[in-house]
C-alpha cells in the first residue's frame, strides 16, 4: 500500500506551541499538520515532550502559548504574552474532545464497570444515546479488537494486551473524527504488543486518521506515512518513514535509531542459536 | 451492689433517649456527607474563591471544640443573627457542619489519591468535569473511602452525647435525668456505656472488616 498524501485541510493545525513547566521549556515551538487519513509516528527519546505535545492536542495540557485548531475549528490561541485570542467555552472543548479518541499508555480502563460498560460509557454519558444501540456497536466493537468474549469481564482480570484492545474499542465507540495515541504498548509485556499494534493496524489501514507518540520503530517505519522526530521540545526531522529512520540525516536521529539497531545487534547471537 | 431494677423499671425512658441519639446519628451523619462533599468539591474546584472558603471552612471546624461551638450555636448564634432557632435545630446544624468538615477532609483526599489517568480518561471521551466526577472518580472514590467514612460515623454517634448540654432528650439526657431521682448513678451511667459499647463494637469491628477487604 502506497500512502497517498493528503491535500485536505488538515483535521489537526498545531502552531508555534510552546509549554513550560516552570522554568523548563518543554515544547519550544512546534508546527505540526495531521491531514485526513494519515497515520503521524512522534518519535524521540523520553523527556523529548512528545507525551506533551500529544495531550496539547485535546486540551488534556494546556499550552503556555500557541494556536490549535480541530477540523479548522479554533480550540486555542495565546499569544506568548500571555493574552487569549480565542475564548472557548467548557462545553465546546468537551465536545471537540468527544471527536477525537485517545489512548493511553496506562489504558486507564474504569475499573468500576464491565468491558461492556467501560465501551458504553462515552456514548451514554456524554452523547446521551440510547442502550440499545450503543450496545449493538460496542459489540461489533469488541468482536472487532477480538475482545467480543470477554464483555462481561471486569477490567481487572484481563491482561495487558486485552486492556488496552479494549481501551482502543472505547475510544472508536464515540465514532472519533481522529485517534490520538500515547505509548499505547509501551507497558506491555513484549510478547502482548503484537496483539495492539495490529488493531492498530487494522485501524489505519481502515483509513483512520492517527497521531501515535511510540517507541514501536517497526510500526513507524511500515504504518505511518509520516515520521516526526522531536527532540528536547523541537522537531529534529520529519518525511516519509523511510527518508527519516532509513536514511536519517539529522544526528540525533542517526543516534536514537542505531541505539534500536544496536539492541538488535545484541540480541543477534541469542536468536542465530 | 448494683441494683438493677432502676434501669430495668426506666427502661422505656432510656429506650426513648436511644431513639433520639439514632436519630440524631442517622440525619447529621447524612447532612454531614453531602455538605462535607460539597465542601470537599470547593477544595478541588479551580476556582481561588471556592478553595479558600472549603478551606476555611474545614480549619475552623477542626479547630474549635465541638461542646463550645454547640452551645454557640444555641445560646449566641440568634442573638448575633437576631433568630429564633429550636434546640432541635441548633444541634442538628451544630453537629453537621461539625462531621461535614471531617467528612470533607475523608473525601478530598480519597478522590486526590485516585489515580489521575481516571480523570484523564473520563476528560479524553468528552465527559465535563462534573460528569467525570460522578460516573467515573465518585464511585471508585467512595469504594476506598468506606472505613474512614465509617470510621467517622462512629465518632459522629458518640458525639451525640454532648446535645444533652442543649437540654435535647438523648440518651445521655435521659441518664442523668433518671440518676436524678433515682440517685443510682452508678447504674445508670454504666447501662449507658454498655448500650455504646453493644452498639459501636460491632460496629467498628465492621468498619474494619471493611477496610480488610479493601487491601
Amino acid at each position: 500500500m502506497i500512502p497517498v498524501q493528503s491535500t485536505a485541510d488538515p483535521l489537526v493545525e498545531l502552531r508555534d506551541i510552546r509549554k513550560c513547566f516552570g522554568s523548563h521549556e518543554v515544547l519550544k515551538g512546534i508546527d505540526l499538520d495531521v491531514r485526513p487519513g494519515e497515520v503521524v509516528a512522534l518519535l524521540g527519546s523520553s523527556g523529548s515532550g512528545k507525551t506533551t505535545l500529544l495531550r496539547c492536542v485535546n486540551l488534556l495540557d494546556q499550552p503556555s502559548s500557541g494556536r490549535i485548531a480541530i477540523a479548522g475549528q479554533p480550540i486555542y490561541d495565546r499569544s506568548p504574552d500571555g493574552r487569549d485570542n480565542v475564548h472557548l467555552k467548557g462545553r465546546d472543548i468537551w465536545a471537540m474532545r468527544s471527536r477525537v479518541g485517545m489512548v493511553f499508555q496506562q489504558f486507564n480502563l474504569f475499573p468500576h464497570m464491565s468491558v461492556l460498560a467501560n465501551v458504553m460509557e462515552g456514548p451514554r454519558t456524554v452523547l446521551g444515546e440510547d442502550d440499545r444501540t450503543n450496545r449493538e456497536r460496542a459489540m461489533d466493537l469488541l468482536a472487532k479488537v477480538g475482545m467480543a468474549d470477554f464483555a462481561d469481564r471486569m477490567p481487572t482480570r484481563l491482561s495487558g494486551g486485552q486492556k488496552q484492545r479494549v481501551s482502543i474499542a472505547r475510544a472508536l465507540n464515540m465514532r472519533p473524527a481522529m485517534m490520538l495515541f500515547d505509548e499505547p504498548t509501551s507497558a506491555l509485556d513484549p510478547e502482548l504488543v503484537g496483539e495492539v499494534l495490529n488493531t492498530m493496524i487494522t485501524l489505519a489501514r481502515e483509513g483512520m486518521t492517527m497521531l501515535v507518540v511510540t517507541h514501536e520503530l517497526g510500526f513507524a517505519l511500515e504504518v505511518a506515512t509520516r515520521v516526526v522526530f522531536l527532540d528536547q521540545g523541537a522537531i529534529a526531522a520529519q518525511g516519509t518513514p523511510q527518508q527519516v529512520l532509513l536514511h536519517p540525516e539529522n544526528e540525533r536521529v542517526r543516534t536514537f535509531v542505531n541505539r534500536f539497531h544496536a539492541t538488535a545487534e545484541l540480541m543477534r547471537p541469542l536468536l542465530s542459536t | 451492689m448494683f441494683d438493677w431494677s432502676v434501669i430495668t423499671q426506666n427502661l422505656d425512658l432510656l429506650g426513648w433517649g436511644l431513639l433520639v441519639t439514632l436519630r440524631y446519628t442517622v440525619i447529621t451523619c447524612l447532612l454531614g456527607l453531602v455538605i462535607g462533599l460539597v465542601i470537599a468539591l470547593a477544595q478541588l474546584s479551580p476556582l481561588r474563591v471556592t478553595r479558600v472558603a472549603g478551606m476555611l471552612f474545614v480549619e475552623f471546624f477542626r479547630n474549635v471544640p465541638l461542646l463550645v461551638w454547640l452551645l454557640w450555636s444555641y445560646y449566641a448564634l440568634p442573638i448575633f443573627a437576631g433568630i429564633r432557632i429550636s434546640r432541635e435545630a441548633a444541634g442538628i446544624l451544630a453537629l453537621s457542619l461539625y462531621g461535614a468538615a471531617y467528612y470533607a477532609e475523608i473525601l478530598r483526599a480519597g478522590i486526590q489519591a485516585l489515580d489521575h489517568g481516571q480523570g484523564d480518561a473520563a476528560k479524553a471521551l468528552g465527559m465535563s468535569p462534573l460528569q467525570a466526577m460522578y460516573r467515573i472518580i465518585l464511585p471508585q472514590a467512595f469504594r476506598q473511602m468506606i472505613p474512614p467514612l465509617a470510621g467517622q460515623t462512629i465518632i459522629q454517634m458518640k458525639n451525640t452525647t454532648l446535645l444533652s448540654v442543649i437540654t435535647i432528650p438523648d440518651l445521655l439526657y435521659q441518664a442523668s435525668y433518671i440518676s436524678s431521682f433515682t440517685y443510682r448513678p452508678m447504674e445508670v451511667y454504666t447501662a449507658v456505656g454498655i448500650i455504646f459499647l453493644i452498639i459501636l463494637v460491632p460496629s467498628n469491628y465492621l468498619a474494619r472488616r471493611l477496610e480488610l477487604r479493601n487491601h
